[in-house]
């Protein structure tokens, strides 16, 4: 029979950990990153946003005077003037309305958008784009690690467990590999969460700690201190209400959240170089729409996220890059459901302070069917990995194109002011 | 007599020279090399358990002992203990009683549904943009219900269930355990939306049921499932345009023995695939299919699933191996699928060859002349050519190392000893590939029981969740919650979207954020909070009670981690003994943990525990660096 007095007196653990004296160090610590400059120093961080279902890159950024596109989407063209009218940047290429929030970005000349991007292994499948899109090894199906993973390995510097993030239930292709790699989607997650009363929790993370600190001269003993000392750095900048500076407004996304929280990291100075998040839906096969409809309603997430996170990053502008991608591009002429199906190339936005930006980068050839790929597509005109190896390679420093895209002998498409 | 016996000793060694094979059967009195190693027999039995089961479950180290070691073992490797406990539980999932052909009528893919309700004029395809979403779900629904169909996740749900209850429940572990390393080893990845609705029968006809077979039959099977040939693009895969095909050489052997009423058919049959071929082209709005080699298997078969990255194949093998595999694909799912299969049966006398959902198209092999790892394959071949791809991997050296490694880093340690390699590859060899005979090798190698090779393995997080149920004796109800916590944690199941399936090695599993939460389901369970789990802790001590925290903490340490020292783990979660502050907190400590008794008086003997604290004394030990090692 279990009587009381065993009981209470083995709540008396919790004191035992205490007594080690295990904690303190990592709050110290943590009060310390809080602060910035903090112990790790500012370092340039590139946040990567996946496009997940395919981007119709024309509807997104059309090139409205082609003079085929009414006749190929006689339902999904935009209309240069009046009301839901595109978004003129330049007299040939034009934002779709519901990206109004990133024209300030494109006119004062920090967001980029390259055209005509996509991969050169010719597949429609979501599944094998996005794993090659996230390998950086088209074609390569056993490709052991993702892009993100080898950048992150090829820094060679000292990193805190917060080096490689993904704001996402488990760890993307993109960020598999070698190189250590965090998956979080709610940084609330990243503690130790002790069912039952806050004594006890107290307790049993002061246990656990004490005896992940007493495993000498293996993995799980380092990864144990590292993990504690993680969770303790965000204890520290948690403080639930979190409040984004000069008011800026998240929407109240996937998307949303996940930026949210990278710029909490990345305000909080706890080591964020390789940041990773999601946007889903894309694959608009059905019913895409025009300025309203359920394109529109993924493009106003898209671009309010990103306005807001520009916004709410203001003191750290010159160490953020952003980059969005997308598996491939849809059909240039419209289907039988007012949608698009699965095509080759699409666009990306790239927005940094150094980013040369104002400007369609890339080739987008007129949309005669004799120019299309297979006579249906926006060909494939910048490899990926020509904008991939740029934007990593100048914003983060990195010089080894081959081993970040190994078997890729491209070259690097400029993007950034020199 | 007499002469007989000087005829035949001699005659008797030379067949036993001859038959090396005959020396790898255990005889009966041969023992596993523990006790050389400094291991007693429970500590023999503990550590059989970890590496060749799901975890030990209480009391199991000495029903093992009981056995004694070696006999566990055989019957582990006989795999024909009943599964009554097993199969009660797995009744509850109607899926799996049904044959494929059956789960692909009930369970049709979302896609599938909605072309079909089209089709049947339940909605239009102008319906999909106007309806609003609810209104669309429900006309769907109506439709699938007046067809009979189910809703895919259930599938889906069920196929994941049997995963957890059988590394749970199943007496027969060794065969869950073996089910799990050849699924990885031969991965299909549940996010392919198109391999996906055979996901369970590739785990059930494909893998469970050769997990201790020759690895030839093994490889066959995968080579020949649905979930293969759609995973890694197969079933796509065909003779290039200006190749000549199998259908070519079958049809003009035909034309030359056949008569002018012959001759003038089969001209006919050429102007239709003509004409057919000709529409495709002019529809500029369709992508033409596309015919052509596909590499992607090939490689994967020789990279991944026999001879290793290093195993001495070119790239023109891999080009040749993908030719050989040409034609090679998949029924389309039924009833769609009925009509072709029907069309197809009746062109069985042209080559078509149908099993199951897997279809030899003669008319997309390639039937040139081939050389593949210098073995010449002349023209003409038809399905016999993958086969015999299959024949030369399976038997090739390199394949026997590449496996040899992979279970020893499975069952031995991350970096296994290069002799251990060597000795098991040699097994496969002299056995012809007979994976039971490898396996057992394992168990027998003085490499297995070496101490540095003891608690060598972290746990993937399906070992460590599973481990964690068997030593609590855990009921496992929904499996819902334990399959959020896979995730999290590292291991979504079916889901390593990759073909080189999971890494085996710790530093794949571990890191700040999966530890972490490692941690917090060991709380979790312990406090009976993981959704469709019940845990009865005080049960495992026969509801007897230790007497003092150092006794709770130390029975539950040997209950959960039998046969180890747990002496540094208690002592580390124990005050120093000389510390004159400890008896003060403690006091200190018991006071606010509970409040005092009223009026003074005693507890009553029977009151009832503290299971908030002994669920944290429990969470600790299974969330420890101890426990996440087998």
């Amino acid at each position: 029979m279990w009587t009381r007095r065993a009981f209470l007196k083995s709540s008396g653990l919790a004191v035992f950990a205490a007594g080690l004296g295990g904690c303190p160090t990592f709050l110290n610590r943590a009060a310390l990153a809080a602060r910035a400059p903090g112990p790790f120093g500012r370092r340039k961080v590139l946040v990567t946003i996946f496009q997940r279902g395919a981007m119709d890159g024309l509807m997104a950024v059309t090139p409205f005077r082609d003079p085929h596109l009414a006749a190929l989407r006689p339902r999904l063209a935009l209309p240069a003037a009046g009301e839901g009218a595109l978004l003129d940047l330049d007299g040939a290429f034009a934002f779709h309305p519901a990206f109004a929030p990133l024209l300030p970005h494109y006119r004062e000349g920090r967001l980029a958008v390259v055209h005509g991007v996509g991969s050169p292994n010719p597949t429609r499948s979501h599944f094998d784009a996005q794993d090659y899109m996230e390998t950086g090894m088209p074609g390569v199906k056993s490709a052991s690690s993702g892009w993100l993973n080898r950048a992150v390995g090829l820094m060679g510097h000292d990193a805190t467990p917060f080096r490689a993030v993904a704001l996402t239930p488990s760890l993307p292709r993109a960020l598999s590999g070698d190189a250590p790699a965090l998956a979080v989607a709610n940084l609330r997650d990243f503690a130790l969460n002790v069912p039952g009363p806050e004594r006890l929790r107290a307790a049993a993370g002061q246990s656990l700690e004490s005896l992940y600190a007493q495993t000498t001269g293996d993995l799980l003993g380092a990864t144990g201190r590292e993990g504690f000392e993680a969770a303790h750095m965000l204890e520290s900048i948690r403080t639930s209400d979190y409040r984004p500076a000069r008011g800026a407004a998240y929407p109240a996304s996937p998307l949303g959240n996940a930026l949210r929280q990278i710029a909490q990291l990345i305000k909080a100075d706890v080591g964020l170089e390789v940041a990773f998040a999601e946007s889903s839906g894309w694959d608009t096969h059905v019913a895409q729409g025009t300025a309203n409809g359920a394109f529109a309603r993924r493009a106003e997430d898209l671009a309010a996220a990103l306005a807001a996170f520009w916004t709410d990053l203001e003191a750290y502008h010159d160490d953020v890059t952003v980059m969005t991608m997308t598996e491939f591009g849809r059909t240039v002429r419209e289907n039988g459901s007012g949608g698009t199906d699965h095509g080759r190339a699409s666009c990306l936005f790239v927005l940094g302070n150094a980013v040369e930006g104002g400007r369609i980068h890339g080739v987008v050839p007129e949309l005669d069917p004799d120019a299309l790929e297979d006579r249906r597509d926006l060909p494939v005109t910048t490899d990926f990995r020509a904008v991939f190896a740029e934007v990593a390679g100048k914003h983060l420093g990195l010089t080894d194109d081959e081993a970040l895209f190994p078997g890729w002998r491209g070259a690097r498409l400029p993007l950034f002011r020199s | 007599m007499v002469m007989n016996v000087r005829f035949l000793a001699p005659l008797l060694l030379i067949l036993i020279g001859c038959l090396p094979a005959a020396t790898l059967e255990r005889r009966d009195d041969d023992r596993m090399p523990y006790a050389a190693a400094g291991l007693t027999e429970r500590e023999a039995a503990a550590h059989l358990l970890g590496r060749f089961t799901f975890g030990p479950r209480p009391g199991e180290v000495d029903r093992v002992v009981a056995m004694g070691p070696e006999a566990w073992f055989e019957a582990q490797l006989r795999a024909d203990a009943p599964e009554d406990a097993l199969e009660a539980r797995l009744a509850r999932l109607p899926a799996l009683a049904l044959s494929d052909s059956a789960l692909l009528r009930l369970y049709p893919r979302p896609v599938a549904v909605r072309n079909r309700a089209i089709r049947e004029g339940y909605l239009t395809r102008a319906d999909l943009e106007a309806l609003p979403r609810p209104a669309l779900e429900d006309t769907l629904r109506a439709y699938m219900d007046a067809h009979g169909y189910r809703p895919f996740r259930e599938l889906q749900g069920q196929l994941f269930a049997q995963k957890l209850l059988r590394a749970r429940y199943a007496e027969n572990q060794l065969v869950e355990v073996l089910t799990d390393f050849w699924f990885n080893h031969f991965n299909v990845a549940f996010q392919d939306g198109q391999a996906r609705p055979h996901l369970l029968s590739y785990e059930r006809s494909a893998i469970r049921p050769h997990a201790l077979d020759r690895f030839r039959t093994l490889l066959g099977a995968t080579a020949r499932h649905p979930a293969m040939l759609l995973y890694l693009d197969n079933a796509r895969s065909s003779a290039a345009e200006d190749a000549m095909t199998t259908l070519d050489v079958h049809m003009s052997r035909v034309e030359a023995s056949g008569g002018p009423a012959v001759r003038r058919r089969i001209e006919a049959a050429r102007r239709r695939a003509a004409a057919r071929q000709t529409r495709t082209a002019n529809a500029p709005e369709r992508p033409a299919p596309r015919r052509g080699v596909n590499e992607n298997y090939a490689r994967e078969l020789m990279e991944l699933h026999t001879l290793g990255v290093d195993g001495g194949y070119t790239q023109a093998d891999v080009e040749e191996v993908a030719r050989a595999f040409t034609g090679w694909t998949v029924l389309p799912p039924p009833p769609e699928g009925d009509a072709v299969r029907a069309r197809l049966e009746r062109r069985r006398n042209a080559g078509f060859i149908i099993e199951g959902a897997f279809l030899f198209r003669p008319n997309f092999h390639d039937a040139g002349a081939k050389e593949i790892l210098g073995e010449a394959f002349p023209e003409g071949g038809g399905l016999d050519e993958g086969e015999r791809v299959l024949d030369l991997l399976a038997a090739h050296p390199s394949t026997a190392r590449h496996l040899a490694r992979k279970l020893a880093v499975r069952f031995v340690s991350d970096d296994p000893p290069e002799a251990l390699v060597d000795d098991l590859a040699a097994v496969y060899l002299d056995t012809g590939g007979d994976l039971r005979a490898v396996v057992r090798a394992i168990a027998y190698s003085p490499y297995f029981w070496e101490p540095s090779a003891l608690r060598a393995k972290v746990k993937s997080p399906l070992e460590l969740s599973v481990s964690a149920l068997r030593a609590l004796d855990a009921d496992l109800d929904d499996p819902r919650g334990m399959l959020n916590w896979l995730r999290k944690m590292g291991q979504p199941l079916y889901a390593y979207q990759a073909p080189t399936g999971y890494p085996d090695r710790a530093e794949a599993w571990i890191n700040a954020g999966t530890l972490l939460n490692r941690m917090n389901f060991a709380m979790r369970l312990a406090s009976g909070r993981i959704r469709g789990v019940t845990v009865d802790l005080p049960a495992l001590n026969r509801r007897r009670e230790p007497a003092s925290v150092e006794a709770a903490l130390t029975t539950y340490a040997r209950l959960l981690l039998p046969e180890r020292d747990v002496t540094a783990t208690v002592a580390q979660l124990l005050p120093p003994a000389a510390d004159p502050g400890f008896a003060r907190r403690l006091d200190a400590s018991a006071r606010r943990a509970a409040p005092p008794p009223e009026d003074g008086a005693e507890a009553p003997a029977e009151a009832a525990p503290n299971p908030a604290t002994l669920a944290r004394v429990v969470g600790v030990i299974l969330g420890s660096p101890d426990f996440q090692r087998r």
